[in-house]
């Protein structure tokens, strides 16, 4: 069983976790092109590297990021959402 | 004897509890099991191994990103870090499971009123950012207490849950037996226990789960009386 660091509860075993995808920024549905709208929404990247993730805590709900290496599979870090996304973050107000 | 079909507010596993026997009383305006008619046996075997159900007793969730100050302005105490559940001097047990998130579950004497003060409290003076959660309505609550509750427990979960890595006050949410529940460790005097909440939906099974994986360390289900019993006896 792998085993997933979840920032709020400690390691835990994968299988209490879902994976909610890349965490990029949404396009904005109003001004954005038919094709970058229908990427957005369907198309996945496939790059070998290190990606951001979403993941779930399901017992908890709890929503956080991970940076995961898709060529081994190695979770290096993970972070709650707001890190990335709150106030000072990365994609957060004020970025 | 008080029959719980009569109650607005009985365990959701109530029917599980009369087939095996037990006595009802009412407490806390519920129907409460007090025993299974065998009173000295399970006060004995709650030190061994025994499973009780706390349903119908008050406990409620307030959630937000303003819920812990709002509790720590009503003298709720602890809450100072994640997924760790502080006694109040009421006897009630806070537990913190989140930044934004509290769990307060009512004294097992039966005659706590912190529960009753909060909600009330809310209700008539409601403060932006801090919400309700009806954990009496949408949790059930069973306590898993006796020297094998940990070896119980590692049957179906893949938390140690054993006291050198989980001593009282340890909150866990997890899977146990696949489904999602929070665990909370706790001392009844010298009896190691566990608080087990998890979705109401799935209370008989639950029930029905831990009862089989204590069958091994020839664990039963227990009365509120011993429970309290156990709990009476804390030194101090």
């Amino acid at each position: 069983m792998k085993i997933l660091d979840c920032p709020l509860n400690g390691p835990r075993n994968i299988s209490e976790f879902a994976c909610g995808g890349e965490a990029i920024e949404m396009a904005h549905p109003d001004t954005v092109s038919d094709a970058a709208w229908a990427d957005y929404v369907f198309g996945a990247g496939t790059a070998r590297g290190v990606v951001r993730e979403w993941w779930f805590h399901v017992p908890t709900a709890y929503w956080f990021i991970a940076e995961r290496d898709t060529g081994t599979d190695e979770v290096l870090r993970t972070y709650p959402a707001s890190e990335l996304f709150g106030p000072g973050g990365e994609a957060g107000e004020g970025a | 004897m008080p029959d719980p079909d009569r109650y607005t507010r009985r365990s959701f596993v109530y029917r599980q509890l009369a087939a095996r026997g037990a006595r009802f009383r009412r407490l806390a305006g519920a129907a409460v099991a007090s025993d299974f008619g065998r009173p000295e046996d399970e006060r004995r075997a709650l030190e061994r191994l025994g499973l009780c159900d706390l349903s119908p007793l008050p406990r409620v969730g307030f959630k937000g990103p303003a819920a812990l100050d709002w509790l720590r302005g009503r003298r709720v105490g602890g809450l100072a870090r994640d997924n760790w559940a502080d006694a109040q001097t009421s006897g009630a047990l806070a537990a913190r499971l989140a930044p934004t998130e509290a769990l307060i579950l009512g004294s097992l004497t039966g005659r706590e009123v912190l529960c009753a003060r909060l909600e009330a409290a809310l209700d008539a003076t409601p403060r932006p950012g801090c919400y309700k959660a009806m954990r009496r309505d949408g949790n059930f609550h069973f306590l898993l207490g006796g020297a094998h509750a940990a070896d119980a427990m590692a049957t179906l979960c893949a938390v140690d849950l054993r006291a050198r890595a989980f001593p009282a006050g340890s909150v866990a949410q997890t899977s146990v037996a696949r489904m999602s529940m929070i665990v909370i460790g706790v001392a009844l005097g010298e009896v190691p226990a566990f608080h087990l909440l998890g979705d109401s939906a799935s209370a008989a099974y639950a029930w029905g789960v831990l009862v089989d994986a204590m069958a091994e360390f020839e664990g039963i289900p227990v009365g509120f009386d011993a429970v309290r019993h156990a709990a009476g006896a804390r030194p101090g």
